[in-house]
């Protein structure tokens, strides 16, 4: 990627109200953002067009919609959508929207339909998005000018992927797997694990925070620095305080943030935590003796037991391996608004259970996002251990989350702040950067650095924003 | 649903409240009924005046504390508006002890520091003697105001709580507490407070 502007990306590049350019708030050299970009207006609709309209965006997963005709309602950015299983098991996302007068087809979160019949005029559409018709067939409400393949919902492309649900209405776009890169290598070991695949423990978490999407998105590209103080509790009492075995000092979090962190050109960001240190305290041996399956089987990955460990290796390649039983991807985004957990949760027993959450941040207005958090567990993880993975989950992560609690009052503050006359010119900086690519014998594809955390993923979050935002139309 | 997903999803659920039988209502004014409702506004100001220690003294050992998720349905399938598998929240006595010592233990509860200014307004108490002598089923509505900052907008949580209040040694134990919200969106940043 080049830093400096292509002239035919100029001429798309956003003009705000007042004269100034997209390209005058990012700086491409000195890694930084001008808080004005956080919670602009102007900038906001364009991003519902520029990115939201045009990214593969997560809204749910199959284990949601199970049989034939179930339905959940989402949104894709400013839109909703209705997330439909037909007949013949395919699901479709189409625009939750009455071609005919604009009321919303269905009011309800979820339930099961043959087919979607508005309720302001009657007009009745299949799982897939298809007209079926109007009442009253024998006078013709839809009238005669379009025909009836023109009066279906809006549809959207639809990918699946380990049974997550992902859509654009990008007819055009890159495919999925474009879309996904060199993340998809990464993800397929969290999200694609086993035969039986993932499923939701429950319909997600949702509430609203009066902050712009972007503060927590930007957050979601893998900021690891934040965890050292803004979730120090986790060392001072949580899951992190000081063991009586324990290496180093009680209340010091810097141990956890050591291993290598993967960006991609699309944005997306995976912070892969280095495990020794806790196979260490479980086997009581060096794990540079210990071989993948040893280290696998010591400290399976969330939801997996030792017992589903010969499922893994059966599955997996030799590297992807190497990586799930050395740095395993633990937390990070895809790009634009997705957030994931796959963590390993220290428990006072001395275990280690897990948690495997993806967040959505839905934006619902230039200084209003809604926090939807998705709870998931192995279909095929004992229902004993589903139990405590879903009530560590709950009690860690999303609306009570003893640890997202404080970023979810963060946010607000810098949403506030981005509209100070003097504080809209304030930068946030991204220039910690690694300064190694690395190490030599890293198994896995994207851009790698290795060592304590850095600023390189995030800021590989706002390039592709740039990229997107003054994109032509 | 089979057997195994039925067994699963007990698991996944909270021990559900016991159910109200009508005909063992304490009347209104009666003695534990005064008793019950001294409790639920006592409980209330610890709450609300942040003294955390004196709450979890009020909290009984084999605590179940869950706050269902709130789901648009049919006017029909009102009975699949409360999700109970993933839920806000789902504590048990340790549980809340953790959530109690990050608040009174460290200075990094930044979610709750400074704290909300919060107000707790306990109405429409009803009080049912259950199977177990020393514990009573108690409904009550709640409506918590929350404010935060310097901001002039309150949070609003409406709610209805479904108790049981155990009775030990002339002191009153919350031993089981579900939060039924009317909002299927909450409209607070979290719930780093105390339903």
């Amino acid at each position: 990627m080049a830093d400096t502007l292509h002239p035919d990306k100029l001429q798309s590049d956003p003009v705000l109200r007042d004269g100034t350019h997209l390209s005058d708030l990012i700086d491409m050299d000195m890694r930084e953002v001008k808080m004005r970009v956080l919670s602009d207006p102007d900038l906001y609709e364009i991003e519902m067009k520029k990115i939201f309209a045009r990214c593969w965006l997560l809204v749910g997963h199959e284990s949601e919609i199970p049989n034939k005709g179930d339905f959940i309602q989402r949104d894709m950015g400013s839109d909703s959508v209705i997330v439909a299983k037909d007949a013949k098991g395919d699901i479709h996302v189409s625009l939750n929207v009455c071609p005919h007068r604009g009321m919303r087809i269905t009011t309800l979160e979820s339930g099961n339909a043959s087919s979607h019949v508005c309720i302001y005029h009657g007009w009745a559409f299949k799982p897939n998005g298809d007209f079926i018709g109007s009442p009253i067939a024998s006078e013709c409400m839809h009238g005669t000018m379009r025909s009836k393949e023109e009066l279906g919902l809006r549809k959207a492309r639809v990918a699946i992927w380990g049974g997550l649900i992902f859509a654009t209405f990008d007819q055009d776009g890159p495919s999925f797997e474009e879309f996904m890169g060199d993340a998809k290598w990464y993800f397929d070991t969290l999200f694609d694990r086993t035969d039986s695949g993932m499923e939701l423990l429950g319909p997600p978490q949702r509430f609203n925070i009066r902050a712009n999407w972007k503060t927590a998105c930007e957050q979601s590209a893998a900021d690891g620095f934040h965890t050292l103080t803004l979730h120090r509790w986790l060392a001072e009492v949580g899951p992190y305080a000081k063991k009586p075995d324990a290496e180093g000092k009680g209340g010091d979090l810097s141990p956890e943030m050591y291993g290598c962190e993967v960006w991609t050109d699309h944005g997306h960001a995976l912070r892969c935590i280095e495990l020794d240190r806790k196979i260490a305290r479980l086997t009581g041996k060096d794990p540079d003796t210990l071989t993948v399956e040893e280290k696998l089987t010591a400290l399976p990955p969330p939801g997996i037991t030792r017992e589903m460990v010969p499922e893994l290796l059966r599955r997996f390649s030799k590297e992807q391996l190497e990586i799930m039983a050395w740095r395993p991807p633990q937390v990070g985004g895809f790009f634009p608004n997705g957030l994931f957990e796959f963590i390993y949760l220290p428990q006072p027993d001395g275990t280690i259970v897990g948690a495997m959450a993806l967040h959505v941040y839905v934006p619902k207005g230039p200084d209003k996002l809604e926090f939807t958090n998705y709870i998931f567990a192995e279909r095929d993880t004992p229902p004993e251990l589903k139990a405590k993975m879903l009530r560590l989950s709950i009690q860690m992560l999303g609306t009570s989350g003893l640890v997202e609690q404080d970023d979810s009052d963060t946010w607000p503050h810098q949403t506030l702040a981005a509209k100070g006359a003097v504080s809209k010119d304030i930068t946030l900086k991204y220039q910690a950067c690694y300064d190694n690519k690395g190490p030599e014998n890293w198994p896995g594809p994207g851009h790698v650095g290795e060592g304590f955390t850095k600023d390189d993923t995030q800021w590989a979050w706002w390039r592709y924003y740039h990229e997107l935002m003054t994109a032509p139309d | 649903m089979n057997q195994a997903m039925l067994a699963e999803l007990k698991l996944l659920e909270p021990t559900p409240v016991p159910p109200v039988d009508s005909t063992q209502r304490l009347p209104v004014g009666s003695d534990i009924y005064n008793e019950i409702v001294m409790h639920l506004y006592d409980e209330a100001e610890l709450l609300d005046d942040l003294r955390f220690s004196e709450w979890l003294e009020t909290l009984a050992e084999d605590l179940e504390y869950n706050v269902p998720l709130r789901h648009t349905r049919p006017s029909r399938e009102t009975d699949k508006s409360v999700i109970r598998t993933v839920q806000h929240m789902h504590d048990d006595y340790p549980s809340m002890r953790l959530r109690l010592m990050r608040l009174t233990d460290t200075n990094s509860a930044w979610g709750e520091d400074p704290p909300s200014r919060c107000r707790r307004l306990v109405s429409n108490i009803r009080a049912y003697i259950t199977s177990n002598s020393n514990e009573y089923r108690v409904d009550s509505y709640m409506l918590l105001t929350r404010s935060r900052f310097d901001s002039d907008a309150f949070d609003l949580i409406p709610c209805k709580r479904h108790d049981v209040l155990r009775r030990e040694n002339g002191k009153w134990k919350l031993a089981r507490r579900e939060v039924i919200l009317d909002q299927a969106v909450l409209g607070t940043p979290n719930l780093g407070i105390f339903l």
